[in-house]
């Protein structure tokens, strides 16, 4: 019995799951019932997850484990999953006929993803990995009668079997060296074992996998055009929801160093620095307010990549704290892109002049949730870069955080343009009207609130981070 | 010192929050109904001031040191503290916020545009300032002074002049450069000190070594000096206040730029006292060049407003100058420079405001004996421009004569250039208030009434700012000393 709770959220997600598989076999879809029961199913879902946050366990065959750091996770996967379906009202970049298999991929992303988090097997993992990333290879292609963005889907597919091959050569080295494929017997064998070059190599090309996943430089080149091709929701999903799953695996597998590995480290240095500028770079020249966020996400990448590379339980707790500001910042603005562009086309930086009066309230989630990814105080977005930075300084990447900040303030131009439009740019032609309605209302006056508390009262937050990340060792 | 010691009624926090229940209140007030907004405004305003004057009457400089302490710890595991304190240095700097806030308000009476906004924006940005001078804990010093800069963005973009827009990005983006390089330094000496506290005072007992001194003292520098607008990272703050709206710039050039010069001393100084001296050198020779620069740029100026925004960068070169010499009388002149600048260039901005909302131009060669139409407007900036040259019986007198007795002493040459700055500035005010104020009249500006006795109040509180610490410097020199004396023993 006691097992069973400890899988129930993720029991709850597949019972989700197949109530919308029985749905999509349905002949006459309904697509505002379906909206109604997603919201009802994963507000469920998302207290069950919440509910069972504080268990601990092994489960199958002990290759699953049910502790504080894979519940945090799961919290925010479901508090996730939860906003992106929120804003599936007006789905209208997907076929109505096609959106009782949207939720149903949406449900199977967070169920596997759930599995993800708590899998302390690489086969599991592996397997794990698959599902969400299979979900989300059917949901991309899943716009309506663009054929302008048919090539994204593929590309995704062609990157992301890529790594996923990568990964799965890495895993067959790490095998190869350690003689085990359990997560907690590979913590023992390989610090002793690291300097050989396969368990690095190993180690380094499992991870590839989750840097797809992440959008880190060189694994990113599919973001941008996935972000511009896929329906805003499905958008939503991959940049919020999916980049937790990747955040949690990636200090999941530094962990495994055991935190003494120089090359690894300046492997991994290297690619946060490289993600961080790459990123901002291209940023400054979008037009686009998708393909601007998916070269930011890159950008941000980098940055959560700082404090894990630190291979300290600090450094993951401020990689924690940081990925979950993150979610609020990035789903912040993503609410605003939908609510805007709610026929489904996707938004030009331009089209947003004149918010700050078409919608006051839209406006200022906007604004807060850009300041919070230029890092600008009090938000969280703030306190999780300096949570970050101040990881990396604890181990002396005095170099790192200066490169850093440098990105920091190129990333404030580009924000500062959109924050512009919406507040300063006077409307070239009539745009529609923005519907608010009262829940977008509550929802977004929640994230401004979130996101200003967890910037200035970082302590409670982050002192759970801290206990998660010390289940780690 | 404990965890928990805060002495009586939280009067700092009480002054912080002056402003942000100001903006808050203002947010919930419907945007048609500009006259409330302003009254709250106002009235949030001189709260803060009545305070802060309280404040200064209160302490008490015979014991000098840390006063009005508050600390509360606010996350454990970094060490961060809920800490404030005040002592003579961060005090006339609480007083000048105050002062240049309430005549800010008030000169922007007659403001039409996105009253609501301006306002809200107004007391976001003094929050920061306020924020930045009383903070004793490194977190919460950097995260007011971020606070302080980013309002400024729409301030400028949206209610601005001249080129707004691109004055708006250029400042927005040097300043926040400026903190690329603060936070790594902060972060750095929070590391060396084994990443338990934020706690300055905790954090001076520590002795950081000599290269952590010197890296880390460089990096607070650059970052805080772009801000004080030290030579020659300064190029944006002339774009940026001609840019600005009048009560920004008297925000902005009063007591903005003074948190550059403050940071520089208070986390600068406090924490590398042995770096600093390593490089005091580069700090009096940019001192001097920014001084020299920034009278010789100003004198082929045209527009007002840039008049005065190259002589705050010679006026704040002469900070960093008195700063450089590490003595009692270099940064008792400092300090009092920070403060006197900053009233004098608030005085500056707020009559250069009126004149342009009547003529609508700021050009000098299309102005002219403006002293004949509109005598007491002109009086405000001739006074302002008397006090800018360190006229006898103004504050910057004995703030400049301190600074410039300290420099020659420590350093000869140095000092004895900063001197003839100081006479080429003398030469550049008073060729701009001959042309501007003296002169023939133009018939265009004749029909003008003179300002109202209602707008001239703000710039009197200013003058009289000026007059009275200029006849009792020792009311303010004593406050300094008191922490002064101390602190320069460490070098």
């Amino acid at each position: 019995m006691t097992d069973f709770m400890l899988f129930l959220p993720e029991l709850f997600f597949i019972f989700g799951a197949l109530l919308f598989f029985v749905f999509s076999l349905r002949k006459a879809p309904n697509p505002a019932g379906y909206h109604r029961w997603a919201v009802v199913v994963a507000a469920v879902g998302l207290l069950v997850t919440v509910a069972s946050s504080h268990q601990e366990g092994m489960l199958f065959f002990n290759c699953y484990r049910v502790d504080l750091f894979s519940q945090i996770f799961k919290v925010l996967l479901a508090l996730g999953t939860i906003w992106v379906i929120f804003s599936s009202g007006e789905l209208k970049g997907i076929d109505p006929r096609q959106h009782a298999e949207y939720y149903f991929l949406i449900f199977v992303c967070t169920l596997a993803m759930m599995l993800l988090v708590s899998s302390v097997e690489l086969l599991t993992i592996y397997v794990s990995i698959e599902l969400s990333s299979y979900s989300l290879y059917l949901l991309v292609p899943m716009r309506r009668n663009d054929d302008r963005f048919s090539e994204t889907a593929i590309k995704y597919f062609m990157v992301g079997v890529t790594a996923s091959g990568l990964m799965i050569f890495g895993i067959s080295l790490l095998f190869g060296v350690a003689h085990t494929t359990y997560v907690p017997q590979l913590m023992k064998v390989l610090p002793t074992v690291i300097a050989q070059p396969g368990a690095i190599v190993g180690l380094i090309l499992a991870l590839a996998g989750f840097f797809f996943k992440l959008a880190l430089f060189p694994f990113h080149i599919w973001a941008p055009d996935v972000y511009q091709g896929a329906a805003n929701q499905v958008t939503t999903y991959i940049a919020t929801v999916s980049k937790m799953a990747a955040a949690a695996m990636i200090i999941r597998f530094a962990g495994l160093s055991g935190g003494a590995s120089p090359a690894m480290v300046k492997l991994l240095i290297v690619l946060s620095i490289a993600s961080m500028t790459f990123g901002n770079l291209v940023a400054l020249i979008q037009k686009d307010m998708k393909r601007l966020l998916a070269y930011s996400s890159i950008a941000h990448a980098g940055y959560i990549l700082i404090g894990i590379l630190t291979l300290t339980s600090q450094g993951y707790a401020c990689a924690i704290y940081y990925a979950a500001a993150y979610l609020v910042m990035n789903y912040s603005v993503f609410l605003v892109i939908m609510k805007v562009a709610d026929d489904g086309h996707n938004l030009q930086i331009k089209e947003l002049a004149g918010l700050h009066k078409r919608s006051p309230l839209l406006a200022m989630t906007l604004m807060l949730g850009l300041f919070g990814l230029a890092g600008i105080p009090p938000t969280a977005g703030f306190t999780g870069k300096f949570l970050v930075f101040a990881a990396a300084l604890n181990k002396g990447y005095l170099f790192l955080v200066i490169i850093g900040m440098v990105n920091a303030t190129i990333s404030l131009y580009y924000y500062l343009i959109v924050i512009k439009a919406a507040y300063l740019l006077k409307p070239v032609k009539e745009y529609p009207a923005v519907h608010v309605d009262l829940w977008t209302r509550v929802v977004s006056i929640g994230l401004v609130v979130m996101t200003i508390y967890l910037g200035i009262f970082p302590d409670q937050f982050l002192s759970i981070t801290e206990s998660a990340a010390r289940t780690l060792f | 010192m404990t965890a928990m010691n805060m002495a009586g009624f939280p009067i700092l926090t009480t002054i912080l929050m002056t402003t942000i229940v100001g903006l808050l209140v203002i947010i919930f007030i419907p945007p048609e109904k500009t006259k409330l907004i302003k009254q709250v405004s106002l009235a949030s305003a001189s709260t803060g001031l009545a305070l802060c004057l309280w404040l200064y009457h209160a302490y008490d400089f015979h014991k000098g040191g840390l006063q009005f302490v508050e600390r509360v710890l606010w996350v454990k595991s970094l060490g961060i503290y809920w800490f404030n304190g005040i002592d003579g240095i961060n005090l006339p700097m609480m007083l000048l916020t105050s002062v240049v806030l309430f005549t800010a308000v008030w000169t922007m009476w007659e403001l039409e545009n996105r009253v609501k906004e301006f306002y809200a924006l107004v007391f976001l940005l003094v929050a920061g300032v306020y924020g930045v001078f009383m903070s004793m804990d490194l977190f919460w010093i950097f995260v007011w002074y971020d606070v302080s800069l980013f309002p400024m963005y729409p301030l400028i973009a949206i209610w601005g002049g001249t080129r707004k827009e691109y004055g708006a990005m250029k400042l927005t983006l040097y300043l926040l450069a400026g903190s690329a390089f603060i936070l790594p330094a902060i972060l750095f000496l929070w590391a060396k000190a084994g990443g338990h506290t934020f706690d300055l005072f905790m954090l001076q007992k520590i002795g950081f070594s000599l290269f952590d001194q010197k890296v880390a003292f460089l990096m607070l520098y650059l970052g805080f000096g772009i801000l004080a607008a030290v030579w020659p990272f300064h190029t944006w703050s002339p774009v940026g206040h001609v840019a600005a709206p009048t009560a920004v710039s008297m925000i902005h050039a009063g007591v903005l730029m003074k948190l550059g010069a403050y940071g520089v001393l208070r986390i600068g100084m406090m924490l590398c006292p042995q770096g600093a001296v390593y490089w005091s050198h580069l700090m009096a020779l940019l001192g001097t060049i920014g001084i020299i620069y920034g009278a010789l740029v100003g004198l082929a100026q045209t527009d007002l407003k840039y008049v005065i925004g190259y002589s705050s960068v010679s006026h704040m070169g002469l900070v960093g100058l008195g700063l450089a010499t590490m003595s009692v009388n270099g940064i008792n002149g400092a300090v009092f420079q920070m403060f006197a600048h900053g009233i004098m260039t608030a005085l500056f901005f707020s009559s250069v405001g009126f004149i342009y909302d009547r003529t609508h131009t700021k050009i000098i060669p299309e102005l002219g004996g403006l002293s004949k139409t509109m005598p007491i407007a002109s009086a405000f900036f001739i006074f302002a421009a008397l006090a800018g040259i360190g006229v006898p019986l103004m504050a910057s007198f004995w703030a400049e004569l301190l600074v410039l007795t300290a420099a020659v002493k420590v350093f000869p040459v140095a000092g004895i250039l900063a001197c003839v700055g100081m006479i080429l500035s003398a030469l550049f005010m008073l060729r701009v208030v001959q042309r501007t104020f003296y002169g023939d009249k133009n018939p265009k500006w004749e029909h003008i009434p003179d300002i109202s006795r209602f707008l001239a109040v703000p710039r009197v509180v200013l003058m009289s700012c000026i007059l009275f610490f200029g006849l009792f410097p020792k009311v303010m020199l004593d406050v300094i000393q008191s922490t002064v004396i101390p602190f320069v023993t460490r070098f």
